[in-house]
């Protein structure tokens, strides 16, 4: 049985975490993509945190967690409620459409 | 510490407390007014407002009380923040009153900015990463809300989404910054932090740094530092006048008092890295905040970028990191809240049909108009070029000064340098009001409430310019037990 160390759960999170940034950064099409890159991110962080906190044998990261998650959901449901007011003006949702604010 | 009950200490927090009770009840109170009687909200709202300022100035003793087994701290730092956050927040609804008027469900605006100012109260509070979070969740979710308020118009929603998008980022990435530290700490309370770093192994490992440069990254898109600034003109652009006013100060207040507790309580033992960071953050806010600037048109865009011009000054002071550099860095906060506060009150008065005020060739000939409202524009416009002796000049002097004494020659130096080349854009705005025609015709609004803050705002700035020192000594005092 091969042994699982803190690392291998480490890289897993960075590896989450990048997916979710570059997907933010190179994504030129939807904006819905966008905030499921931001969920990807917060998972990486959730992983990190229970990691740490089964190798530290500390209970505080895993309770972190549950308030990620929470502050989370709130976030998704703000982030899509102004999707929709968006949509409804633009009747658009992808990212070039985003470009009445220009200087 | 044990966590039971009998060591539940929560008399320091009342007045957040009473801040969430009322949002609540305001909140309640809206669905059962009728439209004639939908007045007592704001009034209600801007009293609940001042009655926690008073509260929380009461409440702070000579030595900082914990409460909440830790997670929160009360000590006068936090206390004067407050006071600085609160008022923030009375301005703008006092500003709203006009602009607002025909938006649906406005009720649910106030509630929104009472929720915004308890996020940013936790967070001045905080002692802990998990309430810092949770205050400054609560906080943005609340002004990325306020930022769409409009949302029949598309400026308002997509200001707002870009705003959501950047701003989530930046909380992913402080998150990603805060679990290193924990694991290299194993724990999430910012002395416990300060412990783990203040050995030379941990301060070298790569997990910190990345913790220390994730956090950075964070803090500086929240405080809208260069070159993590991308969102900040266009938010404030769409935004509502009187929220673009509200976000200019009170989250800028709430960051830089966050972030001066991070650095100073959980992170002093990594000086040396981070002043390397906020040194490059600094001088880059400074060059592209007053550089930028210079290009706009409208008057909201340059006005964001001169916040992130203010920002990189304000830096300076963070990065002395010593008694006097704090002191600056509040004494600035205060003479800023008053500057942009007076700046936006007159941007309002200049509103007609709708969008209009919000241009430069706007203010054309504005001394012909209105020769109160033109003067206070070129009082508040010096103010922020930092012309002596006016406010803005105090809080510049101040914030070189502590650089220059903790031995950052340069930086005061490039400062020095950037404020002057700043001057060219505020100064452009008073050859506008009082050295060009007129271009068309207009009537500004002649609105008490607005008016008042205009009043007030300018004669603040007036008068701290001749008087600084009681001032200082204010913000010397807010000190006292945090240093």
């Amino acid at each position: 049985m091969i042994e699982i160390g803190l690392t291998s759960y480490l890289l897993v999170a960075a590896c989450l975490f990048s997916i979710g940034m570059i997907g933010l950064f190179l994504n030129r099409k939807n904006i819905i993509t966008v905030l499921m890159c931001i969920e990807l991110m917060l998972l990486a962080v959730n992983i990190n945190f229970v990691a740490f906190s089964h190798y530290l044998n500390d209970i505080n990261g895993q309770i972190f967690v549950f308030f990620v998650l929470t502050v989370a959901a709130a976030e998704v449901a703000v982030g899509l409620a102004i999707l929709i007011a968006f949509y409804r003006n633009r009747r658009s949702v992808s990212i070039e459409d985003m470009n009445s604010l220009q200087g | 510490m044990q966590y039971t009950l009998e060591n539940l200490v929560i008399y320091p927090l009342i007045p957040e407390m009473f801040i969430a009770l009322m949002a609540m009840f305001i909140l309640l109170l809206d669905v059962f007014l009728t439209d004639a009687k939908k007045k007592l909200v704001p009034a209600l709202s801007i009293l609940t407002l001042l009655t926690a300022m008073i509260i929380s100035f009461c409440a702070v003793g000579d030595a900082p009380v914990s409460a909440f087994f830790n997670y929160v701290i009360q000590d006068s730092f936090a206390a004067f923040s407050k006071g600085l956050i609160c008022a923030a927040g009375i301005f703008t609804i006092v500003m709203s009153q006009r602009y607002m008027k025909g938006e649906s469900h406005l009720g649910e605006y106030y509630v929104l900015i009472l929720f915004s100012i308890l996020g940013m109260m936790l967070m001045v509070s905080a002692n802990n990463f998990l309430s810092m979070y949770l205050g400054m969740e609560l906080m943005a979710l609340s002004v990325y809300v306020l930022v769409g308020y409009q949302r029949d118009m598309l400026r308002s929603s997509e200001a707002a989404l870009k705003y959501f998008v950047l701003g989530s980022l930046a909380s992913c990435m402080l998150l990603y910054g805060v679990t290193f530290l924990y694991g290299v700490s194993g724990s999430l309370h910012f002395s416990d932090v300060a412990k783990a770093l203040s050995h030379h192994e941990a301060q070298t490992s790569m997990a910190v740094l990345t913790g220390l440069v994730f956090i950075m990254a964070g803090f500086a898109f929240k405080v809208s530092m260069a070159p993590f600034h991308m969102w900040t003109p266009d938010t404030y652009e769409g935004a509502p006048t009187p929220i673009t006013a509200f976000m200019s100060v009170a989250p800028k207040v709430a960051g830089f008092v966050l972030f001066i507790r991070v650095l100073h309580d959980a992170l002093a033992p990594m000086l040396n890295e981070y002043v390397t960071i906020l040194s490059v953050l600094a001088v880059l806010s400074m060059i592209i905040g007053n550089l930028a600037a210079i290009a706009q048109r409208s008057i909201k865009r340059m006005l964001a970028y001169s916040t992130v011009g203010h920002v990189g000054f304000i830096l300076l002071g963070v990065i002395s990191a010593t008694e006097e550099g704090y002191t600056a860095v509040l004494f600035y906060m205060l003479i800023y809240l008053f500057m942009t506060m007076g700046v936006f009150s007159v941007l309002l008065l200049m509103r007609r049909d709708g969008l209009k005020g919000e241009l430069l060739d706007d203010f054309a000939g504005l001394i012909h108009v209105h020769k109160g409202y033109a003067i206070a524009m070129v009082l508040l416009m010096f103010s922020m070029a930092g012309i002596p002796f006016l406010g803005g000049f105090w809080a510049k002097f101040y914030v070189f000064m502590s650089a220059f004494n903790a031995g950052y020659t340069q930086l005061a130096l490039i400062g020095l340098l950037f404020s002057a080349i700043g001057a060219f854009y505020y100064i452009r705005v008073i050859k506008y009001v009082l050295f060009d025609s007129e271009r068309e015709a207009f009537n500004p609004l002649s609105d008490k409430p607005l008016q008042a803050v205009l009043v007030l705002c300018t004669l603040f700035v007036l008068v701290s310019g001749f008087f600084p020192d009681p001032l200082i000594k204010v913000c010397q005092a807010a000190l006292v037990g945090f240093i």
